[in-house]
């Protein structure tokens, strides 16, 4: 009777935190392979350049050069900043947006940073970069899997559960992580 | 029976949870939403920031020192928010490099105004090309995150934390 109502007990925890919890596995998952192919592509924003020229700029002062290069682009949006980067350089910074402007030539690289649409939200979430609160609830979902990864291996009996062949994919799947620590470290 | 009544006690529960974990998430968006500024790390506590340009054109006498600068942000690592790259009006520019995920910089956060602070830091160029020797600089990833040299050394702040302005 009592390892009868155990096993309803597990069975009723597991399903409800796995309802619970289904939502944010799906976007950590995605977050998670996102991430980790960080090396090969930028998994929270695209970043495009464009280039364009707007003529000679000799003669133009720096103070005057930002309303200049914008004008000539046809561009009314009031930059939040512009600096003379270096004899050879000015920069022009518009929201998510910066012109890189070759002076005097007037070559300009046009760089535009967008969000990657869906990825950034996940990955601001699974990173943490929320802080604060979300660090607590990261912290329940982290002690959520926990107990889904202890009551899901109890939950079937016989020669599909733990009696069978759950212990050899409970090993296996333990193993895989350790061997590659000794390997790797 | 008994089962059932755990089951029934259980989704009681989990209501329960379920508008806790609401007003939590509410709470944390209106958090990161509120405010002009941001504060990143630890944030900035020394009140005088050095000029850039007087970090770079003495570097011996802030080696090792904890300091503040002021500036525009120019540069920002785009794929790991790593560095910043924070710049007075002269176009004196130094580097805030982060440890990678402890505090990341917003590639957005370009042109806006900035205080960074942290300690700082040289090393020389020949150091840095070591440290990258042997790694796939295919599409110059790592050349990316390390500062511009000047002379001999690659000077940059090794940054605790930021404020940065909305």
């Amino acid at each position: 009777m009592a390892k009868f109502r155990f096993r309803k007990v597990i069975i009723a925890v597991h399903r409800d935190i796995g309802y619970f919890f289904a939502g944010l596995t799906v976007l950590y998952a995605i977050s998670g392979v996102a991430v980790n192919h960080i090396e090969d592509w930028n998994p929270n924003y695209t970043v495009t350049h464009t280039e364009r020229s707007i003529g000679d700029l000799e003669g133009v002062p720096d103070d005057g050069m930002a309303a200049e290069v914008l004008g000539r682009l046809g561009l009314e949006e009031k930059p939040k900043a512009a600096v003379r980067m270096s004899e050879k350089e000015f920069r022009i910074f518009l929201e998510d947006r910066t012109l890189h402007v070759a002076t005097p030539s007037g070559q300009i690289v046009d760089e535009l940073v967008s969000r990657r649409a869906g990825f950034f939200q996940v990955n601001y979430l699974h990173l943490n970069h929320a802080k604060g609160l979300w660090t607590w609830f990261a912290d329940i979902y982290a002690v959520g899997l926990l107990i889904l990864a202890m009551t899901g291996i109890f939950i079937i009996t016989g020669k599909k559960g733990l009696g069978g062949r759950g212990r050899w994919l409970l090993v296996v799947g333990t193993a895989i992580p350790l061997i590659f620590l000794l390997l790797k470290t | 029976m008994t089962a059932d009544i755990v089951i029934l006690d259980m989704g009681g529960m989990m209501k329960r949870n379920l508008m806790f974990v609401m007003i939590v998430v509410l709470l944390a968006a209106g958090t990161a939403l509120a405010g002009d500024s941001t504060k990143y790390g630890e944030g900035v506590g020394l009140e005088k920031a050095v000029s850039i340009e007087k970090l770079l054109a003495s570097p011996a006498d802030y080696l090792g020192q904890e300091v503040r600068v002021d500036g525009t942000i120019t540069g920002v690592c785009k794929k790991r928010g790593c560095w910043m790259q924070v710049t007075d009006e002269k176009g004196n520019g130094v580097r805030i490099k982060v440890e990678d995920g402890v505090i990341v910089f917003p590639a957005t956060s370009m042109g806006h105004t900035a205080s960074a602070q942290g300690v700082f830091e040289g090393v020389p160029v020949a150091a840095q090309a070591k440290k990258h020797e042997g790694e796939n600089h295919e599409g110059d990833k790592h050349e990316a995150c390390d500062a511009k040299p000047h002379g001999e050394m690659v000077y940059f702040i090794k940054g605790t934390g930021a404020i940065i302005e909305s």
